[in-house]
């Protein structure tokens, strides 16, 4: 094969939704061997790219060539011929199967002997492919019971799995393959990428600029449906990346540093000695008004079950939580709530808002009360629509109005709903578990501008996260876990913030 | 500090989506259309006043119970018991009404049906048992406690001020019993959308990972809408005795099928979050409008079970919003 031919070529591609453009003349090359970064808002047409390219969604127009030949568009079984495999962001694999019986899900043909499957066979192939992967996980593991960043790397190993099987070179999609994996799993990954670049082509959609700058060495910005830009990595940077998605110049300072606090007020939340038996080895936390401690550690350390504990959606077996001096029911939401804790969970769609809800009846949930007449029970239409709609202003969210159900939100302005429903409401303490998941540039800065916003005015705020640009810009101090252990606690003043580095040490 | 996005404008509404947007809601009201037509058609009776009022009095007592079921099903459960209340309570009434008097009645046959879903919801939250298993379960012990209470016959009574009651015209042409149901229905509609049990109902049913994160009591308004099912069951079963003439050990025996088809063919999910008591009113005329019209037509009885099990497959099949559901099960 000549390696002047791009590995995967797409020409004029313009795809219409009704009066809508996803996509509008997107010429994209990928080189053979090549691992090329696509880059987008939320709602740039990254989605519908990879769709287009994997046969899913049929464009309206243009064409696409693997290897130099046309593929026929619209057809996922023509696309996967060519050697195309797609990891997508939301998990396609089958929880009850054990991992090799998902790696090669729908190619079991080629293992069959008189109708029987060559179960032996199969978990052979899979283990070499997962062990040339570095993935330390077992063939013959139930999918279901290994971690959500395990399953991702089962995914990915799946489709490198697909280019043992036919004899094509595989061209791999991977959509925000990094969203959800902890950094050891990132880096797992991304070692793996550059292991296998003499074998694949290797496309990468991300919201995260690092990964992009870590194994690309091209990258194509998408904007309104049209590509904005293509350069070599060793060219771009990250503001350069920045203007090309967001189509603006980034302000200086994108965690707002400058607006960071020096003084805070009184002790919000202390927490002492919290006991969860496997998860949480007394770990003490305490966090001033108008403070933000961030609180690190990698999948497993214990951070996620901190924040439920702290925001009463698990019982502490043993430990006090005090918030304002008053010491709260362990496992109690409503002690949380009367508390004024609020919450904005990791998992949006499943524990942040109800998606076959409006905006309004999701805002006004946890202050529905407050808008009772007097002692009556009965609610004021009115005035629930005017706070609704004062908030949808304030924290500007897009939203073509506050009767619009939320899931046709994109994943920012759902987010900032569910910020909305708790300032209506008005909260002393806020518990937020991985506040930018999912979310672009673009809505993450907002996001990041409010929380400066909400310490000014006096709100202690604890931030768990897995993105760690994002702990060390926003927090005051950063606090590390390490098997449900504090490892560490770091100082980081707006002037002198910590190296990423010098916080991973405590982690791992 | 202001910052600018940019952002494709929002697509123009055209005039389709307003009916799109409505369809669940405007279909029953299609096929209702359509099945007035077609009965009258076939003998013009259908369509007279008397005739209505037929209907409304048919199916005074089945709006009830399937509002009682909407309460439950709005948070995503289901109350299998509603039909065996119905019964329950029916008897209670007939039993107390000569001693007691028909206040008295009225009072032990709803507060029989709330005890009933007191229980129901509790041991709910307490057991951790599906709501279709433990209303299941109540459903066999209330069915059998009536039998051993009637022992087999019809518990009769005296005193039919309450018979009188139901009947009454005191709107002339309409019986009483009509105007309970209707009042009934608007109040739980303006509960369901206007105060803080009918919006916590919706939420812990659209999501009771995000209700309970928002501080809403999940288990204690679980039990309220288990409670709210068995009293509007007990004034069913009461309004039900009263307009017979006595207490029956199979009073609510058909109503449990019809009342879930009229549930979800107005337009409440069964998986809850979406609907509400509004939607019912629909579907249950859809079914009285059928059993009705089919009667006045002289359709024979085992037909007409036949072409009532058509329609609601029929009717639920073009009604539901498939985009709602994750799995059909």
């Amino acid at each position: 094969m000549n390696t002047m031919v791009p590995a995967l070529e797409l020409r004029g591609v313009t795809k219409q939704y009704g009066p809508v453009t996803a996509l509008y003349r997107v010429n994209l090359s990928l080189e053979r061997h090549g691992v090329l970064g696509l880059v987008g808002e939320n709602g740039a047409g990254k989605s519908t790219l990879i769709s287009v390219i994997n046969g899913t969604v049929r464009p309206t127009e243009g064409d696409l060539f693997v290897g130099g030949a046309r593929v026929s568009l619209g057809s996922p079984a023509d696309a996967a011929r060519a050697g195309i495999a797609t990891v997508f962001q939301e998990q396609g694999l089958i929880a009850n199967l054990r991992v090799f019986e998902n790696m090669l899900l729908g190619r079991e043909a080629g293992f069959a002997k008189v109708g029987i499957l060559g179960k032996q066979a199969m978990t052979r192939l899979a283990a070499d492919v997962l062990d040339e992967l570095g993935i330390t996980v077992d063939p013959l593991a139930v999918t279901g019971s290994l971690a959500f960043g395990e399953r991702q790397l089962v995914e990915i190993a799946k489709a490198f799995a697909l280019g043992r099987i036919y004899p094509v070179e595989p061209v791999i999609l991977l959509d925000e393959p990094t969203s959800a994996l902890s950094d050891a799993e990132t880096q797992i990954l991304f070692n793996s990428i550059r292991r296998w670049r003499g074998k694949a082509s290797i496309i990468l959609v991300s919201h995260r600029l690092s990964d992009v700058f870590a194994v690309c060495d091209r990258v194509a910005a998408l904007k309104d449906g049209a590509i904005n830009g293509t350069w070599p990595v060793s060219e771009a940077t990250p503001d350069l990346l920045h203007e090309a998605i967001v189509g603006r110049v980034r302000s200086a300072g994108y965690y707002k540093e400058s607006e960071q606090r020096q003084d805070f007020g009184n002790v919000v939340l202390e927490a002492r000695d919290l006991v969860v038996p496997g998860q949480l080895d007394k770990v003490s936390l305490s966090v001033r008004a108008g403070e933000i401690v961030g609180v690190a550690g990698v999948l497993g350390s214990g951070k996620t079950t901190l924040g439920h504990a702290i925001a009463g959606a698990l019982a502490v077996k043993a430990g006090d939580i005090f918030v304002n001096g008053k010491r709260l029911r362990p496992g109690s939401l409503a002690s949380a709530l009367a508390a004024d804790i609020g919450n904005v969970p990791a998992e949006r769609n499943i524990a942040g808002v109800i998606g076959m809800h409006s905006v309004e009846w999701n805002l006004t949930l946890p202050s529905l009360r407050s808008f009772r007449f007097g002692r009556w029970p009965i609610l004021s239409s009115r005035r629930q629509g005017q706070v609704t709609d004062d908030w949808i202003k304030r924290l500007r969210v897009r939203t073509p109005g506050r009767a619009i159900q939320i899931r046709n939100l994109s994943g920012g302005n759902a987010q900032k709903v569910v910020f909305a429903k708790w300032l209506a409401r008005g909260i002393k303490l806020f518990v937020l578990d991985d506040p930018g998941r999912g979310l672009d540039v673009g809505a993450k800065e907002e996001i990041y501008a409010l929380l400066r916003k909400l310490a000014r005015e006096g709100v202690a705020i604890v931030l768990i996260s897995d993105n760690l640009p994002e702990i060390i810009g926003l927090s005051n101090r950063i606090v590390t876990l390490r098997s449900g252990r504090v490892s560490a606690e770091i100082a980081a003043p707006a002037h002198d913030k910590p190296a990423e580095t010098a916080v991973v040490t405590h982690m791992v | 500090m202001e910052t600018r996005v940019s952002q494709p404008n929002p697509a123009p509404i055209r005039p389709g989506q307003w009916i799109a947007k409505h369809a669940v809601s405007l279909y029953p009201l299609l096929v209702i259309l359509a099945l007035a037509a077609l009965f009258t058609l076939q003998n013009p009776y259908f369509a007279t006043f008397d005739n209505v009022m037929n209907i409304g009095r048919q199916s005074s007592v089945l709006l009830l119970v399937a509002l009682a079921g909407t309460m439950v099903i709005m948070i995503g459960s289901i109350d299998l018991s509603v039909g065996s209340i119905v019964t329950l309570s029916g008897i209670v009434a007939a039993l107390t009404i000569d001693a007691a008097g028909p206040v008295a009645a009225v009072a032990a046959g709803i507060g029989a049906g709330l005890l009933v879903g007191l229980v129901n919801g509790m041991t709910l939250i307490t057991l951790k048992v599906p709501s279709f298993l433990v209303t299941l379960g109540m459903l066999s012990i209330l069915s059998g406690v009536a039998n051993m209470i009637c022992g087999g016959s019809s518990i009769m009574f005296m005193d039919l001020s309450l018979t009188d009651l139901v009947n009454a015209e005191y709107i002339p042409g309409i019986p009483t019993i009509i105007l309970v149901a209707l009042a009934a229905a608007a109040l739980l509609a303006f509960v369901a959308f206007n105060t803080v049990l009918g919006r916590y109902l919706f939420a812990i049913g659209g999501g009771e990972v995000v209700a309970a994160n928002s501080g809403v009591p999940v288990n204690r308004y679980k039990v309220y809408a288990f409670m709210l099912s068995g009293a509007l069951c007990g004034l069913a079963g009461v309004l039900l005795t009263a307009q017979v003439g006595a207490g029956t050990p199979a009073a609510g025996a058909n109503m449990l099928l019809d009342s879930i088809a009229a549930i979800v063919m107005g337009g409440t999910a069964l998986s809850g979050g979406i609907g509400g008591p509004q939607r019912t009113i629909l579907g249950v005329l859809v079914i009285a409008i059928l059993s009705n019209g089919m009667d006045v037509t002289e359709v024979s009885s085992f037909t007409q079970e036949v072409i009532k099990g058509l329609v609601i497959i029929l009717a639920v099949a073009s009604t539901i919003d498939r985009k709602k559901y994750a799995f059909i099960k």
